[in-house]
């Protein structure tokens, strides 16, 4: 099988340790050990500007935002020194916990959502059939659309008076009279995850149809001549071959819901009575808002421990770079 | 953008003091200010040795900025400040006192009474007002003969709006008796909301701003107002979700009335004609009328050099030119000594909004952002909840002791 997913450099890296063509003869020592050395440094030379772009645009800001995390940091004075108060502050913060509530319900509402969707969506445009370039070009379009843009215009499509769907819904006689979508939490949620799920199903589409693309076909025809049905097929040959990818696609798609922010703050400004506040709204709420700068550094760093603890927890769940094949 | 703009602000500065005695300020203001402090601007560089350069500033970003350019060391010298942040500028030691100075005008004591006590802190005195701007209540004529009302007599106590409403909502499919913003605008309805507790003697906040004092008989009274009349459908689906966006609702014919403010004026003689609206005070809720002070107060950068050349210009901004200008291009005068004359051959409406000032009040607060202006703040939060919600009792519970809490973490 392929090994050749975006997950496969770990075990690699451990591998080459004990690699026979690494292990250099006693005889040739000097030599190789010099060249080794000098190729040691080219490589450092070619990975430099990509150190130091990561460096200066990631590993010294997180570093700034820890330095901050550890004090009362206001927009206008002088920044004090408190360890760790803002992170003992965070466990009974009400707002702060509602906040990751409503994050983890949106993330898993969402990736179900979206993988309901965009699983048999794959299935479809993955059979060569006529007009299938057509169908990836048609459901992947909204993809390149910009999320605050896809917000605003779905803002206008659920505006009771001048939108789309409620006079829609009006004119179905689905309801009585024209319902405000946005005014009430549950028509809100449900029109912000459709939104959601229009716009970023076509890309979980084409990560899993390269997926099922990795599959020989010569083992789904073993396996129906071998009598199994097309369920059984699905849970024991795509499904396993397919976990790498799968993986990919969930990191995304969990990794980006939690992240959520552009729909909240653009289509409900927080939703009706502030349910829908996510944990990225509430950090720029408590930074730019209330100007409490450290202490929005500090929800920033604890939101990159959990993201990073949830993927490794996924990472093991899917047993990616395991020694199962 | 910013350093840019830092730069543009820097090489003005330093061309300007090359050039004899003359001096150049640098002044910024907030985005969708208007036109009237502009042409003020205009006029004094047109006529004056003194120059001032105007930076403008998006309105949501001006606190950022400035701490940011104050950290930098690239302060304008002067500011107009959104006047309910003028407290927490102050608290902060970034700007100068201007109390003794102040205090010479021999009109001192007739500028906005609410502009100088927001931008008074600790007894010294560090903002002077600007801007002034009102809240009224504005009717529309066509809709009320339409209705079978009569278009020249102003309501005076909501019994009378909420009746008037109703018959306006009688009309048809689209046309509505009322409207306000009610999604998460907190800015929209301590604006437009709160007279009506005012008007009556309560307030949100307790007079030294240190108690939230929301769950009042009055303000009960004025929420059940509202929620009749959304209950009676007069008010359009919309406004539970509106975040302010839609805030001149009125512009569009089809709303009978509605609060607004001193410079929805302005935007409605000059560019909806075809709208005759009337403009009285918005009533209490046992009929004594309030209205909410509002817009901006002139802030002066702690340490800067040119303070007297920034001194010259608040005194021409005060002056009858000035306020002349000020007036024409829909700002309310900042003098009540000479206002009459000021506003005498403008829009008379404009003068409703005018007499609004000696009854306005303005709270105070160093929480202003997190109490009140935030989309996500207690106040914005109880509008919605307590209006459009089905838990009356639960909204007051709430937002009482969020905001309590609140200002409990700031003390």
């Amino acid at each position: 099988m392929p090994r050749r997913g975006v997950f496969t450099f770990l075990p690699r890296l451990q591998q080459s340790e004990g690699d026979p063509m690494t292990m250099p003869a006693i005889a040739s020592l000097p030599a190789r050990k010099r060249r080794r050395r000098s190729s040691g440094w080219l490589g450092l030379a070619y990975i430099a500007p990509a150190i130091a772009l990561v460096t200066v645009f990631f590993v010294l800001p997180v570093l700034f935002t820890l330095w901050m995390s550890l004090h009362r940091w206001p927009l206008l004075g002088a920044p004090r020194w408190i360890g760790l108060g803002n992170y003992l502050r965070m466990f009974d913060d009400a707002r702060f916990l509602a906040a990751l509530g409503f994050t983890t319900h949106y993330t898993v509402v969402v990736t179900i959502a979206i993988f309901a969707i965009a699983f048999p969506l794959a299935f479809f445009v993955e059979k060569q059939r006529p007009l299938v370039s057509i169908y990836r070009t048609v459901i992947f379009l909204p993809v390149v659309v910009g999320l605050a843009s896809a917000s605003l215009l779905w803002v206008w499509l659920a505006n009771v008076d001048s939108g789309l769907l409620s006079p829609v819904l009006q004119m179905l006689g689905l309801t009585e009279r024209r319902l405000n979508l946005l005014a009430t939490f549950d028509t809100a949620f449900l029109t912000v995850i459709v939104m959601v799920v229009w716009k970023i199903a076509g890309f979980t589409m084409i990560i899993l149809l390269t997926g099922l693309q990795a599959i020989p076909t010569e083992l789904t025809e073993a396996a129906r001549i071998d009598g199994a049905r097309p369920w059984q097929r699905f849970r024991h040959l795509t499904l396993p071959l397919m976990r790498r990818t799968l993986a990919l696609a969930l990191i995304l798609s969990i990794t980006g819901s939690i992240l959520a922010f552009d729909q909240f703050y653009i289509m409900t400004s927080g939703g009706p009575q502030n349910r829908m506040i996510s944990v990225v709204y509430y950090i720029f709420n408590q930074s730019f808002v209330s100007f409490n700068l450290g202490y929005g550094a500090a929800l920033s760093i604890a939101l990159l421990v959990i993201l990073v603890l949830i993927s490794v927890v996924q990472l093991w769940l899917l047993k990616v770079g395991g020694e199962r094949p | 953008m910013l350093r840019k703009l830092l730069f543009a602000t820097a090489l003005v500065s330093v061309l300007g003091s090359g050039a004899a005695s003359a001096e150049t300020i640098n002044m910024w203001v907030r985005s969708g200010i208007g036109d009237s402090f502009k042409e003020v601007v205009k006029a004094y560089n047109a006529a004056r040795e003194d120059k001032v350069e105007l930076t403008e500033v998006p309105f949501s970003e001006l606190v950022q900025k400035y701490a940011t350019a104050i950290a930098g060391g690239q302060a304008p010298d002067a500011l107009s400040l959104d006047l309910i942040y003028t407290p927490a500028f102050a608290a902060a030691g970034q700007l100068e006192d201007m109390t003794d100075w102040a205090k010479s005008l021999t009109y001192f004591k007739s500028l906005s009474p609410s502009h100088v006590k927001l931008g008074t802190y600790e007894e010294r005195i560090y903002g002077l007002p600007l801007l002034v701007e009102t809240s009224i209540f504005a009717w529309n004529k066509g809709l009320y003969k339409q209705a079978g009302l009569d278009p020249e007599k102003a309501p005076t106590t909501w019994e009378e709006i909420t009746a008037n409403a109703e018959k306006i909502r009688a009309l048809g499919d689209n046309t509505y008796g009322f409207y306000f913003s009610g999604g998460g605008c907190g800015g929209c309805a301590i604006f437009t909301f709160t007279p009506l507790v005012w008007g009556a003697g309560a307030d949100i906040l307790s007079e030294d701003g240190k108690t939230a004092t929301l769950d009042t008989p009055q303000m009960r009274k004025a929420i059940d107002i509202y929620r009749n009349l959304v209950a009676k459908d007069t008010v359009p689906a919309g406004a539970a979700s509106d975040n302010g966006v839609n805030f001149l609702s009125i512009t569009n014919g089809k709303i009978g009335q509605q609060s607004l403010g001193a410079f929805a004026i302005g935007t409605l003689v000059t560019k909806h004609p075809e709208i005759d609206f009337g403009v009285a005070l918005i009533p209490g809720v046992d009929g004594k009328p309030s209205s909410f002070a509002g817009g901006d107060n002139f802030v002066v950068t702690k340490g800067t050099p040119k303070l007297s050349a920034v001194k010259k210009f608040i005194e021409y901004t005060y002056s009858m030119e000035g306020q002349e200008i000020m007036a024409k291009y829909g700002s309310l005068p900042t003098r009540g000594d000479i206002a009459d004359d000021v506003l005498k051959g403008l829009d008379p409406r404009l003068n409703v909004a005018k007499d609004a000032i000696a009854v306005a009040k303005t709270p105070y607060t160093l929480q202003f952002n997190d109490l009140i202006n935030s989309a996500n703040g207690p106040w914005a939060t109880f509008i919605n909840a307590a209006i459009f919600g089905n838990d009356v009792d639960g909204a007051f519970e709430n937002a009482q002791s969020e905001m309590q809490s609140i200002i409990d973490a700031a003390q």
